[in-house]
């Protein structure tokens, strides 16, 4: 091993970012600079908008389980007006805002703009973020969205209801005037500033701020996994910005850069499949967006409670990056039905399969990686896995519609919406879940409770498993999706009792949220104090105080070895534990031959 | 375990040299990130302009060439003027450093001014948002870009109020840097435009 210069790592020292503790209520819970607090301020908006989301989802599922009666509860609070029932245009707000909800406003803020926050700093020793300033307005640049987002429930007319993806010209003053749908397409721009500026920062923050000895090739993979993501932000959230800016001068400024036939000019106005192309060189991007924290997440876990490194680190590592390069360039699989030529069909569907490669040996590893391994069943571990369970069945689905003859039938179907189901609200929230349960005695110095922890997975497994299933089936019988009522339609009649088995499963699914909320609040007030290293880990987080304090580290720590060193003979033999932290100093001078061994 | 390739490689300049340079990829992570922005807006152009069998539509006015033509060289050299003031303050020329920004700065200014002559001058002569792909094509593109100089003179009149109060020199210009990294990205941005949607 070379040393590390005194001088350099003293050097390195002074160069981290410190701001001073902040004593008032406003810098310390409002404007804080504290990438801790930031985390933790995306953690409770997300959560809180993942309530709204899924109380928007049981609506949905009320209706297709008993069309147009009223709504227990939530009818008689929101749906006054309609006598408690949900009307088709009501309908198409509320699936709207679910979907636009869930993916920019819960799933993103949870995964990335919590965890991103907190987990990157720590891991990679380093005091806060690059731009701390940036990430403090990175937050409020978010809330400003969320106000957008309020807005337009409350808008004249309604709330956006042209469908999460908002295509024109449905989604044009043609199709859905009232200031609902602009506030939405406003928000989902507002929320793109910020995740961008996240984005800037997390890139930035982990090519400059890793602490001494922290190589590419050690970063925990939840890092990795992060870092890709803001990566795939940087680069394709402004497309969407851009679709959006170009929405916003079509309803608000009256161009016609999606507005076309009847209703154009007479010179010939623009054209609606343009957003659609510019919506998914965004759009898949997204997807992987939302599912790569998850996955080097989920790694990190699976390895820790395998008490086994994690198997063949380096391809994990590469199958990410293969995956994030796919990614930019399988978009016009979601356009297979817009009328591009076969052509350019065959090659995005011959490239969207070849993803299936890299996320075959993102499997592989992960198999092998609880094979043989010291299994420890706790809370995240099972989350973990059954993570690994809905992501299979998600990414198996997707092969049906990468593929260009199975998707002209599925097109549009609810077999689509089953498939991403099962990827982005199923696998990440599972892994986002997995996430909360794993770092939550760090983030809040107190565990949370294993044997709800337990209930609560079980049930929500099984619930998302049978939902989402559900939608498979009735999709590949023919369901469209987004029906208001299927069963107006002879040839989905039959379908009215598979939708039901899910939609019970959805409520019960709701019920089993309630378990987490009541497990989350009860541990935060009354919960077991935690030590610093409660799942006995590697990473470099675990090795300061449980929450850490202002700074993170006392002393930035020189890093070692690489994340996930367990069950090293060494190891045992000299500390009598099967793990050793990054920054973990042997206690005896080691000889070079065994440190270059070991 | 121990990589001694990652050892070797950790060097550290002084202090403000290495949190300079983090800004400065900072800012090249933010211009890259909002150049695809741009190069969504240049899609949207060539899908559209693809899509019609006449550019211009016939009936509509044609884009005037020589009034941006001029613009293009204002905003060039403004970013010339910009150039030599970081250069000056990096040089310790102290003196030249405010002439440099603010003649950036009035060149920025003359630049929105011959656009808002150019926007009116099409509008008189009819061109009209709702028209079609066309003047949306125009009006948008050169909005959204107009939006960006005009944050950009914002930047360049905080920094003209630095400037004379002295603030740069050879170790205190990061402020000047970044904006004129920002001002030579905009210029870049209006010349591609002047290209595709004036010229071709």
């Amino acid at each position: 091993m070379q040393a590390i210069p005194s001088e350099e790592r003293a050097a390195h020292e002074e160069l981290q970012p410190i701001h001073h503790e902040p004593k008032s209520f406003f810098f310390k819970y409002l404007w804080s600079l504290d990438h801790k607090m930031i985390g933790r301020q995306f953690l409770w908006a997300g959560l809180g908008f993942l309530l709204v989301g899924g109380l928007l989802a049981m609506m949905i599922r009320w209706q297709w389980a008993f069309p147009g009666k009223p709504v227990p509860v939530l009818g008689s609070i929101f749906l006054r007006s309609q006598g408690g029932a949900i009307g088709p245009a009501t309908y198409m707000t509320i699936f709207t805002m679910h979907g636009l909800i869930m993916i920019f406003f819960a799933i993103t803020p949870v995964l990335i703009g919590a965890f991103g926050n907190f987990l990157l700093p720590l891991q990679i020793g380093a005091r806060d973020m690059a731009f701390p300033w940036l990430n403090a307005l990175s937050f409020w640049t978010f809330a400003l969205s969320l106000v957008f987002v309020i807005l337009s429930l409350f808008g004249e007319l309604g709330a956006a209801g042209a469908g999460w993806t908002t295509y024109p010209p449905l989604s044009t003053n043609v199709g859905t005037p009232g200031s609902g749908q602009t506030w939405m397409v406003a928000a989902v721009f507002v929320t793109g500033v910020s995740t961008i500026m996240g984005g800037i920062n997390y890139v930035t923050t982990v090519i400059r701020h890793r602490a001494p000895g922290m190589t590419w090739m050690r970063l925990p993979l939840a890092t990795w996994g992060l870092w890709l993501t803001a990566i795939l932000n940087v680069l394709f959230v402004p497309v969407l910005g851009s679709a959006a800016l170009l929405l916003l001068l079509d309803r608000l400024f009256g161009t016609q850069f999606f507005i076309a036939g009847a209703t154009a000019s007479v010179s010939g106005g623009g054209d609606p499949i343009l957003f659609q192309h510019l919506f998914w060189i965004f759009g898949h991007p997204e997807v992987y967006i939302l599912i790569l924290p998850a996955w080097g997440i989920v790694s990190d876990l699976l390895s820790f409670f395998s008490r086994k490194p994690a198997n063949w680190y380096r391809g994990t590592v590469y199958a990410m990056i293969a995956v994030c390069v796919l990614s930019a360039m399988v978009y016009g699989h979601h356009m297979f039905l817009t009328g591009f030529t076969p052509l350019l069909g065959q090659s995005f569907m011959l490239l969207t399969l070849i993803i299936s490669v890299p996320a075959e040996l993102l499997f592989l590893n992960w198999l092998r990686t609880v094979w043989q391994g010291s299994i420890r069943l706790t809370t995240p571990m099972l989350f973990s896995l059954g993570m690994l369970f809905v992501f299979g069945m998600g990414g198996l689905t997707g092969l049906y519609l990468g593929a260009t003859a199975t998707d002209i039938y599925l097109h549009d179907t609810m077999f689509v919406v089953g498939h991403f189901h099962l990827t982005m609200a199923a696998a990440s929230f599972v892994a986002s879940l997995a996430a909360i349960y794993f770092w939550f005695p760090k983030m809040f110095g107190r565990r949370m409770n294993e044997t709800l922890g337990k209930v609560h997975f079980w049930i929500t497994l099984v619930c998302l498993v049978t939902v989402f299933s559900g939608q498979l089936l009735a999709g590949y019988s023919g369901q469209s999706r987004r029906l208001y009522d299927p069963y107006q339609y002879t040839f989905l009649k039959h379908l009215l009792g598979v939708n039901r088995v899910a939609s019970y499963a959805a409520f019960l699914l709701l019920f089993a949220q309630f378990i987490f909320i009541y497990n989350f609040i009860r541990s935060l007030i009354a919960g077991e104090k935690a030590e610093s290293n409660p799942w006995q880990v590697s990473t470099l987080e675990w090795f300061t105080a449980s929450p850490p304090p202002y700074h993170n580290y006392d002393r930035i720590p020189t890093v070692l070895r690489g994340p996930h060193e367990f069950a090293d003979p060494e190891v045992r033999r000299r500390l009598g534990r099967d793990f050793i932290g990054q920054a973990e100093e042997l206690p005896e001078a080691m000889p070079p031959a065994v440190a270059s061994a070991g | 375990m121990i990589g001694a390739e990652a050892m070797s490689v950790i060097r550290y300049r002084p202090r403000g040299a290495r949190e300079q340079a983090t800004a400065w990829i900072g800012m090249v992570i933010f211009l890259g990130s909002w150049a695809m922005m741009f190069a969504a807006l240049f899609f949207s152009y060539g899908m559209l302009r693809a899509r019609l069998p006449v550019w211009p539509p016939p009936g509509t006015p044609p884009l005037p060439r020589l009034l941006p033509g001029i613009n293009t060289l204002i905003i060039g050299l403004s970013s010339v003027a910009m150039q030599r003031g970081l250069s000056a303050a990096r040089r310790a020329q102290a003196a030249a450093v405010l002439p440099a920004i603010a003649a950036g700065f009035l060149l920025g200014l003359a630049f929105l001014s011959l656009q808002f002559v150019l926007w009116t001058g099409l509008w008189r002569a009819g061109l009209r948002p709702e028209g079609g792909a066309y003047p949306s094509v125009f009006y948008g593109l050169t909005a959204i870009h107009a939006i960006h100089v005009a944050v950009g003179l914002g930047g360049l009149g905080w920094l003209l109020t630095r400037a004379f109060f002295h603030a740069f020199g050879p170790a205190r210009n990061l402020g000047l840097r970044l904006w004129t990294g920002y001002w030579h990205f905009v210029g870049a941005v209006w010349l591609l435009m002047y290209l595709t949607v004036f010229l071709i």
